[in-house]
């Protein structure tokens, strides 16, 4: 069991503790994993404002990447995601496009061959190291009440949804084996962060980031859990704490509260541990 | 045909007493009902007071869009079967209209929207001839760029899930950017690019957070997310230079020399002043702070960064 770490922009610069982050996640579960260190960003959203056809290229030469060293590919992160995933779909879906990025990624002697599967953290949990399996490892519980929170691109669009996007059950079975009160239905809770509005629109970003947080607090929620590091990183530093999910597993792994890097968030999270 | 027994919740809404509810209705109908037939159904035989607003019963009119388990769609078009979560399914009216009552929202205030968009063909001159004898052609390859567009049946289940609505209730929409997208790409179209850019500034594509809910939600498989950064690609390259353009041209240029995105100079480019010099300075401290040192602050290349360009340039060129 294998996986192939793909790095996106959240594991650089002041995000450079989700690096730390991911791998112990992976170690705690026990899945040996390799860095795809040559891979290059999926292109955020962005790269498509100066040409679609970029970022075409550059994820089918990432998942390329990882078919070389013959492993998945897993990010964290719900854009990487859902970008990368959506990629896979078009080029599997139009030949002609898959054998032109072909062509030109043969100088790298590289080829998208479409085996690799493309990983998250939820659904590496439940079809790649599997449910069952992921309970065995939980050493210890951890009592608060989470307010658990997907973000967009793990369940839009439908065509690389993780879940069932209308009635998503599945960070819930993630989180309550950690022993954790799961708050649901609040307000907002499906509302987004608007991180991809930092640099378009700032103050939009600040009207959005805050009401789901509202929502999670008000239904009495200790905390809100996120498996993604863009909406964790939107939503720290208001008045209702967030952390990331793996964050939460790894504590519950046995991991110090420094190991899983609490001290990073700029609210603080209090959590009792048995 | 099997019968099969649920509730369906739906969000009432009463003018007269500005009631809003929801109320269970308990059924035993068959399987093979759209959620149109059910509306019509509980209508016929439980509550003649229940309101909705359908046509064409094909998808093709756009009147029937409304929230079927949180998710926008058109009724007409979705199995009720299909959406029966542990035994009920819950029907609302769209988000960010105003209710008219039950299920039916008042479409004025998207359609006052759409209208500041210019969303017409303006004919050139140079290209439309004057008379109705001569045809004005429009090659398959030009209306590629275009034809979904075109499919639009203006249901506004996009506008009603749009998250830019959440934060900016003043925020065109969906399907009034799709528009604005489908003229701008139309060759027969007279106006001006960078005319037809600036209606859609204003509360538009900069505001947009690129959920992809509209995506989801379109039942003629259109991308307004994705129309949205094409109509952005088409004004920072007519010259228009605000936070958004600057952002975009860094990244392609760093991702371009380093793989990555310099997320640490980026803000400081973005904001192109004060603030964002702040920003770059307040995480440099916290990067000394931490320990790392001075060239672990942004991405360096990896190796064999030559071939990588070439292949970037390449797509771009070839592509
Ligand atoms: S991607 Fe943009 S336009 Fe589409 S629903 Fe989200 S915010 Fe609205
Ligand atoms: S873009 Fe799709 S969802 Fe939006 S109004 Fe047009 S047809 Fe309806
Ligand atoms: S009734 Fe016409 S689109 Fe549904």
């Amino acid at each position: 069991m294998k996986i192939g770490i793909y790095p996106g922009c959240c594991f650089q610069g002041a995000d450079i503790h989700n690096y730390d982050i991911t791998v112990n996640f992976l170690e705690n579960m026990g899945v040996e994993w390799v860095l795809l260190d040559k891979a290059a960003c999926c292109g955020g959203g962005v790269i498509d404002e100066t040409n679609k056809k970029i970022v075409y290229g550059l994820n089918a030469r990432n998942i390329a990447l990882a078919e070389e060293k013959g492993v998945d590919l897993y990010t964290p992160c719900n854009t990487c995601y859902m970008v990368i995933a959506r990629t896979k779909l078009a080029l599997d879906s139009d030949p002609k496009l898959k054998d032109k990025i072909n062509e030109l990624l043969a100088e790298e002697g590289l080829e998208y061959k479409g085996e690799a599967k493309i990983y998250h953290t939820l659904n590496l949990i439940r079809d790649f190291i599997g449910l069952e399996n992921y309970k065995s490892k939980i050493k210890r519980k951890l009592s608060a009440k989470v307010a658990p929170y997907y973000g967009c691109h793990v369940l839009a669009p439908n065509e690389t949804a993780i879940d069932d996007p209308e009635n998503p059950t599945l960070l819930r079975e993630i989180l309550e084996p950690l022993g954790v009160e799961i708050i649901e239905g609040y307000k907002n809770e499906m509302t987004c962060c608007g991180y991809h509005a930092r640099f378009t629109d700032p103050e939009q970003k600040e009207r959005l980031a805050v009401k789901p947080l509202e929502g999670a607090k008000e239904a009495g929620a200790d905390l809100v859990a996120t498996p993604c590091p863009l909406c964790h990183k939107a939503m720290d530093g208001y008045e209702e704490p967030i952390l990331q999910v793996t964050q939460l597993i790894n504590l519950a792994c046995g991991n110090s509260e420094k190991e899983a890097h609490l001290d990073f968030n700029k609210t603080k999270v209090n959590l009792k541990l048995s | 045909m099997k019968k099969i027994k649920y509730t369906a919740r739906i969000k009432r809404y009463d003018p007269d007493t500005n009631k809003s509810y929801f109320q269970d209705f308990e059924v035993e109908v068959e399987d093979s009902l759209t959620v149109l037939e059910l509306l019509m159904y509980i209508k016929d035989k439980i509550d003649s007071t229940l309101t909705f607003r359908a046509f064409c019963r094909s998808a093709i009119c756009g009147s029937c869009a409304m929230i079927i388990n949180g998710r926008a769609g058109l009724a007409c078009k979705i199995q009720a079967k299909d959406k029966i979560k542990n035994g009920v399914i819950t029907i609302e009216p769209l988000n960010h209209l105003p209710v008219v009552r039950d299920l039916v929202v008042d479409q004025e205030p998207a359609f006052n929207k759409l209208k500041k968009v210019k969303p017409y063909l303006v004919p050139d001159p140079k290209v439309v001839p004057d008379n109705t004898k001569v045809e004005s052609l429009v090659l398959p390859e030009e209306f590629k760029r275009y034809d979904k567009q075109t499919d639009c049946i203006l249901c506004m289940a996009c506008y009603g899930q749009c998250n830019a609505l959440e934060g900016d209730e003043k925020y065109l929409g969906p399907f009034q950017l799709v528009k604005a997208f489908r003229f701008i790409m139309d060759t027969r179209d007279g106006v001006d690019v960078e005319e037809r850019i600036k209606l859609v500034e204003d509360h538009g594509i900069w505001d947009c957070v690129q959920c992809q809910m509209c995506l989801a939600a379109c039942p003629k498989g259109i991308a307004p997310c994705d129309d949205i950064l094409e109509l952005r690609r088409i004004a920072k390259d007519t010259g228009e230079e605000n936070i958004a353009t600057r952002r975009a041209k860094f990244w392609f240029a760093t991702v371009y020399e380093t793989g990555q995105i310099d997320k640490f100079h980026l803000p400081e480019v973005a904001f192109g002043d004060e603030r964002g010099k702040e920003i770059t300075k307040k995480l440099e401290e916290e990067f000394k702070s931490r320990g790392m040192s001075e060239d672990e602050f942004a991405p360096k290349p990896f190796e064999g960064i030559e071939k990588f360009r070439n292949f970037i340039k390449k797509l771009e060129k070839e592509l």
